[in-house]
């Protein structure tokens, strides 16, 4: 059910950036795609729908709480926060995506010599 | 947020997710607008840059549902929606359904009830029988689970020197009638020995069990009633216990009630169980062996080892009674096998005939199915389209095809309930008292467990095919309309694989209930060797009080006949020991004079004592010498005897027996008699059974006072059978008629004849049906392909093809169709009726005439089922069938 773009990331990987990404600052939908896009230098290919049930997801999970407001832009847009839950998930995902990175950098490098 | 609050909040979290996404595409088409692009471009750029909003939408639902729960939910609305939109598909497969679920649940509860379903005794598994085998019995196939009775005083020696059993008990079948309970009746009864309802491990429901002191013959007499005939016979009497009833001439107490579930299907029929109080020569000869034994396996025995150590003892007694025991072998079966022995060959064929009409059900369904299916490609595109996984259409197809299994299966156990209480209802009284079992037959859980797999199953069966063949159609999704006017296909192919299979199944049923129908023919048609039509029998018993001896008897006998003799109606009245066809009867061990024989080696052959006029009056023919003669075998006339032909060829190798003298060896004081005639043999035992070597003794010489009398009436037997009742009540009010049946009721309810009529009817009401759904399998492919292929024809036709060149073309189909079923169904035929082969009779599990005849008679049909659709093919106008396009 899942659409394949997504699978070009590790599962888990789009609600970590979203939740580093919120953390700095609330956004809503929109700004938080346009946000995760410029910063990756569009390295990433990811459709921007993907980014709704990611959402939906954190929210259940109550990582994340959303509230209506209106945009600089005069839009009603709905803003995403990061709760303390979600602070400290991120936290945890993050040092776990460390190790998993340096695991995966020396197995590279021992190829490489 | 808990689940609930989620729950309910949820039309409101679904309607933020659309907004949001809406507002997203929006800000999007601004800002792409802002950047100069026209905003029709900006609009459908944006959707670009976004995916599949729909499945977004929905994956963002998906979120907060139980999504299995909720997908099955939503499946089994839309499912109901589809299955109401479409009420006549929907009908005929629930009907097809319910047929085949409802007859295999129906025939599923008799088999449960009589072949599964524990005995309701403590323990059944650890209960055995013991039999003791004569010399010429040694070795037969299946004759230890036929014979079964050991003789007392080796009863009492098993009981004392074996340790394999915690318990042995004995018991035999008596008829007492019973006065004080309204009118005087015959009633079945059973007298044990007095451990025995302890050794089955059965408690009575009322009052208490035998105990010991019981069983002497100046003992109290005492008598437990079954709960039947409390409910009956008694009325419910809560004070039952110690109310006096008077059997035959005897006053006897009641002591207790047994329990609802008790059952004896060896004496099935019982009303009535006392201690045996048993007579001097019973007790103390051991070569009498008239007693059941039944023995329940000490913990931690195996029957192995209690074998073993009974064949030790056996030799013992071999070695200490040479003359009665020194070629006697015990058996022991199981008392389960015992019990269910005779009826499970027949179910277990009925239950495999039953499955193939499920089969054949599920494949016409699962046909119904395929080709609904491909009418609803276009829905399963669309939804496909819109976002529909694989699974999703996969279970949508699972949730429709299970519904309707359901649905078949509520209008099955329907079926079934009825279908049971018919197979019941088939089954005579006297047949249904052997097998109380099947009284039990009723929905229960067991049942309904079946049930539920069966629904499961077909549901699965019929539904995955489509299933798969839908969501593997997506791919080739753009051939769609090159497929279209060409009959090929995978689909077309499958749904021809599935009716060759079920005129294959159809097959194998034909030929097994062809072949029961030819055995059913052969019992019928055999000769029993006597006139067996306008006849007439029943029995009398003559109390000991009223008639003490042998004088008494004959008085009886005499006055007896004479009155019936003299009825308008009646023809002639003879007696006889043994009721022909009924299985019962005596056997005796003998010796011919001049052919020594090792003691306890001697041959056994049955014994009948009859009336002198009893050939005549049953029409069975005298070979050679003479008959019983009221002078020449009087009371005090030497001791003669009439052998039969099988006799004289078993024993005499041909020779002429008239004049050959034969001695009986139970006792010492026995003289040789002599041979005197010589009869044609007659089917004794039954309808299906070899003709044995018989014996027979004029019954005033060897006098009883359990009388069996045949009476040759008129053309209509049960209407003299009130005159007859009459006289005996004129001579003696005391006396009632036991068991009166016509000799035709006689073999009606013959297990010979009844066990293969049963299956008869049933295997071949199975074939019919199964041939009728194959049939309708059969047109419907024909009939779609027909209508696939109007294109097609229509070409051909426009082409110069004739009119019979359709015609055959499309009849062509239908044949190779045809003859693939057949060949299979012949070849699976050929291994399955083997596993019939015990119920067969004067038929080759092979019979060619059976499997030839069936295949035509299937392909006459086939050819029929096939020439409408074939018509209607000959007469596509070709104007027409190219318009469609």
């Amino acid at each position: 059910m899942g659409n394949d773009e997504q699978r070009d990331l590790f599962p888990g990987a789009l609600e970590m950036m979203i939740l580093r990404t919120l953390k700095r600052q609330p956004l809503h939908g929109y700004a938080l795609a346009q946000h995760i896009k410029r910063t990756s230098n569009d390295l990433l290919q990811i459709e921007e729908g993907s980014l709704y049930p990611a959402l939906q997801r954190l929210l259940k999970e109550e990582l994340v709480k959303a509230e209506w407001a209106t945009s600089s832009t005069n839009r009603r847009v709905r803003i995403y926060k990061v709760t303390a839950a979600g602070t400290k998930h991120l936290e945890r995902e993050v040092s776990r995506f460390e190790r998993m990175l340096e695991g995966i950098t020396r197995v590279l490098a021992r190829g490489e010599s | 947020m808990s689940w609930l609050k989620q729950l309910f909040s949820r039309r409101r979290l679904y309607g933020d997710l659309s907004e949001e996404i809406q507002g997203h595409l929006d800000e999007r088409v601004e800002e792409l607008v802002g950047n100069g692009m026209a905003r029709k471009e900006a609009e459908s750029a944006a959707r670009r840059q976004f995916g599949n909003v729909t499945l977004t939408k929905e994956e963002g639902r998906d979120v907060w549902r139980w999504s299995f729960l909720e997908n099955l939910l939503s499946d089994i609305r839309y499912g109901l929606r589809v299955l109401f939109a479409n009420p006549s598909f929907s009908i005929v497969a629930i009907l097809t359904i319910a047929l085949g679920i409802g007859a295999n649940t129906a025939i599923f509860s008799v088999v449960y009830a009589a072949l599964i379903r524990p005995l309701p005794y403590s323990q059944p598994e650890r209960l055995i029988t013991l039999t003791e085998l004569r010399p010429q019995q040694a070795g037969a196939a299946d004759v230890s689970k036929q014979t079964w009775d050991s003789s007392y005083p080796d009863y009492l020696d098993w009981t004392r020197q074996c340790k394999s059993f915690q318990a042995l008990a004995g018991f035999s079948g008596d008829g007492f009638v019973l006065f004080g309970a309204g009118e005087p009746e015959p009633v079945a009864g059973v007298q044990t020995t007095i451990n025995f309802f302890s050794t089955l491990g059965v408690k009575p429901f009322l009052g208490r069990d035998f105990v010991v002191g019981e069983d002497i013959a100046q003992g109290p007499k005492v008598a437990i009633l079954s709960y039947g005939s409390w409910i009956r016979r008694f009325g419910e009497d809560p004070h039952i216990l110690g109310r006096t009833i008077q059997l035959d001439d005897k006053s006897v107490t009641i002591i207790g009630v047994l329990p609802r579930a008790f059952e004896f299907a060896p004496r099935g029929n019982a009303e009535i169980w006392v201690p045996l109080h048993i007579q001097n020569d019973l007790v103390t000869r051991r070569s009498l062996r008239w007693m059941p034994v039944i023995a329940r396996l000490a913990d931690g025995t195996a029957q192995r080892q209690a074998q073993a150590e009974l064949n030790s003892i056996t030799a013992n007694l071999a070695a200490a009674y040479p003359q009665e025991n020194g070629a006697i072998q015990v058996a022991m079966v199981p008392l389960r096998e015992r019990i269910v022995g005779q009826v499970q060959p027949v179910l277990l064929v009925l239950f495999g005939a039953v499955g193939f009409v499920l089969l054949i059900a599920c494949a016409n369904v699962m046909n119904l199915f395929l080709v609904r299916t491909a009418g609803r490609r276009r829905e399963f595109h669309i939804r496909s389209a819109l976002g529909a996984g694989r699974g999703r259409l996969i279970s949508q197809l699972l949730a429709e095809s299970l519904m309707l299994a359901s649905a078949g299966g509520v209008v099955g156990l329907i079926l079934a309930e009825w279908g049971t209480s018919l197979l019941i209802a088939a089954i005579p009284d006297t047949l249904l008292a052997f097998t109380p079992f099947l009284r039990d037959a009723h929905t229960n859980l067991p049942v309904l467990a079946f049930l539920g797999i069966a629904v499961i199953f077909t549901g699965i069966a019929f539904g995955l095919a489509p299933a798969l063949q839908i969501s593997r159609g997506q791919e080739s999704e753009t051939l769609k309309e090159q497929t279209r006017a060409s009959a090929g296909g995978v689909r077309t192919r499958l749904r021809g694989v599935l009716v060759v299979a079920e005129i294959a199944f159809s097959m194998v049923l034909l030929v097994g209930s062809a072949l029961m129908v030819k055995s059913l023919a052969a019992v019928l048609n055999r000769d029993p060797g006597f006139d067996a039509r306008n006849l007439l029998t029943f029995s009398v018993n003559l109390p000991p009080a009223a008639y003490p001896k042998d004088p008494d008897a004959i008085r009886f006998d005499k006055e007896f006949t004479e009155r019936l003799s003299a009825l308008p109606g009646v023809a002639g009245v003879a007696s006889n020991s043994v009721v022909p066809l009924t299985g019962n009867g005596a056997s005796i061990r003998f010796i011919i004079e001049g052919q020594p024989v090792v003691k306890g080696h001697e041959n056994e052959c049955n014994i009948r004592d009859i009336s002198n006029n009893y050939f005549s009056v049953m029409k069975i023919p005298l070979r050679s010498g003479r008959v019983f003669d009221d002078s020449a075998d009087s009371t005090t006339a030497p001791q003669h005897v009439i052998v039969n032909e099988a006799w004289a060829k078993q024993y005499l190798n041909g020779q002429d027996p008239i004049g050959k003298r034969v001695k009986f060896t139970y006792s010492p004081k026995e003289n040789f008699r002599e041979i005197v005639g010589v009869v044609s043999n007659t089917a004794d035992a039954g309808l299906d059974s070899p003709e044995e070597p018989s014996l027979f003794l004029p019954f005033i010489q060897d006098t009883n006072s359990f009388i069996n009398y045949v009476v040759r009436t008129g053309n209509n037997p049960a209407s003299a059978m009130g005159e007859v009742r009459a006289s005996l009540h004129a001579i003696d009010p005391q006396l009632v008629l036991i068991q009166p049946f016509t000799m035709d009721q006689v073999i009606a309810q013959s297990p010979s004849v009844f066990l293969r009529r049963y299956p008869s009817y049933l295997i071949g009401s199975f074939a019919a049906l199964a041939l009728i759904l194959a049939m309708i399998g059969l047109y419907g492919l024909v009939s779609y392909s027909v209508s696939q292929r109007t294109r097609e024809l229509g070409i051909r036709i426009a082409l110069g093809a004739q009119r019979k060149d359709i015609m055959r073309l499309v009849l062509g189909e239908g044949a190779r169709l045809t003859t693939l079923g057949v060949v299979f169904g012949l070849l699976a035929a050929l291994g399955l009726t083997q596993l019939m082969r015990s119920l067969l009779f004067g038929v080759n599990a092979l019979d060619p005439v059976s499997f030839i005849s069936v295949a035509v008679v299937l392909a006459l049909v086939a050819v029929v089922a096939c020439y409408i659709p074939a018509r209607r093919a000959m007469h596509t106008d070709p104007a027409a069938a190219l318009r469609y396009e």
